[in-house]
């Protein structure tokens, strides 16, 4: 009976590549951690500024904020009600 | 020999078996802490924040959101010079320096000086480096329309155990939606201490809680509240309260009531202002409960609108007691419009023996009296009728007219939007959607209690209060060129036994347009100074919104 030995050398082979593969990619990965530790500094600086950017432009669009400015203006509140009960003509004679 | 062998095999057995019972116990017995020690040295658990759900109006702007503030905490063993530490601590958080000074000299090695400092000021305290001082992020509620609808918000408060809980209005009905779940994250750290790339336990998106959306109409609300601020003032009211709702689907789309409180500086207040007086105060509705009693008698054939009063030329006297009309004058067969018209007692007495208890009892009940409207709110109280045989002959004629008899605001305009929505009584309900943390939205649907009156008796009564504003003490103020259906209420106060003369509850509830209903509205002034009457104090508040949202909506004169 004759020996695989290329179905043999093939298995080796790949036991050997996919250890060493490992090997990289976990040393890849173990030495990301710095940067790893900023990108989660980061999206902590960014989450915190995002819910604060969006504190003031809530406070900003409220209508307390929006009233207060605009009587600040001069604008104040309509008291009549105006309303088209008919069709305006297009042009009228002297 | 053979006892040597023997006695090395024992030895040999014993040592085995020492070695395989401490094998035993450190593998099984101290398994699970043995796993533990070594995990903490490359593991470590970051609990997560629950966020709390937010709140918004119809128009999803978020009327309560999250801000993020900062817990600042020392550990006393780590400040070396406590009085100079005490010294500038309490002139940065504001706190009194005997304060600090006595719990930085405690023997302890964490101990909270303040919550709810803002990042600015995190960062001035940051910025002094004073070893042994930290901060611990946390969530608090914001309110960008500060105060407004307050009652109806609630407030978040902590629990027995130092955790969010919603109290009262929406807050506190909700707090199991809106509250986050609490979570943890875990990360493996290499030997220096710097995070590797580990596989998170749980998404932190989902640990947010579920927000609700409003029928609170932010316009709306805002209008109501600035309205009531005023008329209270203009008044001299002690408090007032403006409700309104959608009568074809029961949403809630304004509810202000004042004197009220800063949901974020709730400790401040009184705690006896947290409670939503459009829900949990009971009042006499006098001369608005009319035009319940009216329907009830126009829809079970007892009278019609030009049936004559035979009792009303004078005073009406019951059960011992005499009962005037408001005005002391007296119109000798008068009909059934006019005894809307002019809110006299005498007719509604009339109605009301014509009606019978037990037929007033039956329609009371089918328009909510009694039984609580199912509002999504925290705090909701009712008074339930008493019995039929328990109706003597002067509660009878007294609760025709309003009197003896307890409401809730929101209970009255309920009962009332029926009449304004063909004789369907609609749930009122404030939250519209709930929208998951997985953006899933669910939809809340109008849900119809059922049928008070005919939709012909509705009918007979819209015209029945149109001519009421139109021609009553009220029509100085209505709003020339629209059909509003409404009716004033002047209740006095029930005290000690009798009602007192000077002190009353002036109320106007009513719906516009009165063909096609976009709105019902019930305004209350609780003890008016200025004036005692509904026509003089409630009823102008009432048009002067109505004008408002008429043209909010967009909706043309029809006269």
């Amino acid at each position: 009976m004759k020996k695989p030995i290329s179905v043999l050398i093939i298995i080796v082979l790949c036991i050997v590549g996919l250890s060493i593969m490992r090997v990289v990619v976990s040393n890849g990965i173990s030495t990301s951690g710095i940067a790893l530790d900023q990108i989660q500094t980061d999206i902590a600086y960014y989450k915190i500024q995002n819910i604060n950017v969006k504190q003031k432009l809530l406070s900003i669009s409220s209508f307390n904020y929006v009233a207060s400015k605009a009587s600040s203006l001069g604008f104040g509140e309509s008291k009549s009600i105006i309303s088209l009960n008919k069709s305006i003509p297009l042009a009228k004679k002297p | 020999m053979i006892w040597r062998y023997r006695a090395v095999l024992i030895i040999l057995i014993l040592a085995f078996l020492a070695v395989l019972s401490r094998l035993f116990y450190w593998q099984v017995v101290k398994a699970e802490d043995l796993s533990r020690l070594g995990q903490s040295q490359y593991e470590r658990s970051i609990n997560i924040l629950p966020q709390r759900g937010e709140i918004k109006t119809s128009d999803y702007f978020q009327i309560v959101t999250n801000r993020i503030s900062y817990l600042v905490f020392a550990n006393p063993k780590q400040i070396k010079n406590k009085n100079e530490a005490s010294i500038i601590l309490s002139s940065e958080l504001g706190i009194d320096k005997a304060s600090v000074s006595s719990q930085l000299s405690m023997d302890k090695y964490w101990i909270s000086l303040k919550t709810g400092i803002d990042t600015q000021e995190k960062k001035k305290i940051e910025d002094l480096r004073i070893q042994g001082v930290d901060f611990e992020e946390t969530f608090t509620r914001f309110y960008p329309e500060a105060s407004m609808a307050a009652h109806l918000l609630g407030f978040v408060g902590k629990d027995d155990l130092g955790k969010d809980k919603g109290y009262f209005g929406l807050e506190g009905y909700y707090d199991r939606l809106l509250r986050g779940k609490e979570g943890a994250v875990i990360e493996v750290f290499d030997a220096l201490g710097r995070p590797v790339l580990a596989q998170a336990s749980s998404n932190p998106e989902n640990l947010k809680g579920n927000s609700l959306v409003l029928n609170i109409d932010r316009a709306v609300q805002f209008i109501t509240d600035e309205k009531l601020k005023k008329g209270i003032k203009k008044y001299g009211a002690v408090g007032g309260i403006v409700a309104v709702m959608e009568p074809k689907t029961g949403n809630i789309i304004a509810l202000s009531s004042f004197p009220s409180f800063s949901p974020s500086e709730y400790g401040k207040f009184d705690s006896s202002l947290y409670k939503n007086p459009s829900i949990s105060n009971l009042y006499e509705p006098g001369s608005t409960l009319k035009p319940l009693i009216m329907s009830a008698a126009l829809d079970a054939g007892i009278v019609k609108p030009q049936t004559k009063c035979s009792i009303c030329d004078k005073p009406v006297s019951v059960g011992g007691y005499e009962i005037r009309t408001w005005n002391d004058e007296y119109f000798k067969d008068i009909n059934m419009v006019d005894v809307i018209r002019r809110s006299d007692n005498t007719g509604m007495v009339f109605v009301g023996q014509k009606l019978g208890a037990d037929r007033m009892t039956d329609y009371l009940t089918k328009f909510g009296i009694g039984t609580g409207t199912g509002i999504d709110l925290q705090g909701e109280v009712y008074q339930a009728l008493p019995p039929k045989d328990k109706w003597y002959e002067a509660d009878l004629a007294t609760r025709a007219f309003g009197q003896g008899i307890s409401v809730t605001p929101i209970e009255l305009l309920d009962s009332f939007s029926s009449i304004a929505n063909g004789g369907i009584r609609m749930e009122p309900h404030v939250v519209r959607e709930i929208q998951t943390p997985e953006g899933k939205t669910i939809k809340i649907v109008p849900k119809a209690l059922g049928r008070t009156i005919s939709e012909n008796t509705s009918k007979v009564m819209t015209e029945m209060l149109v001519n009421a504003v139109n021609k009553g003490e009220a029509s100085y103020a209505r709003v020339k060129g629209y059909r509003i259906a409404g009716k004033t209420g002047t209740a006095s106060i029930p005290i000690a036994g009798h009602y007192d003369p000077n002190k009353t509850v002036a109320s106007f509830i009513g719906y516009a347009p009165a063909d096609n209903p976009k709105f019902a509205m019930l305004v209350i002034f609780n003890k008016p100074t200025t004036s005692i009457y509904g026509a003089e104090t409630a009823a102008p508040v009432f048009f002067d919104i109505a004008r408002q949202l008429l043209l909010y909506y967009g909706i043309s004169p029809t006269e």
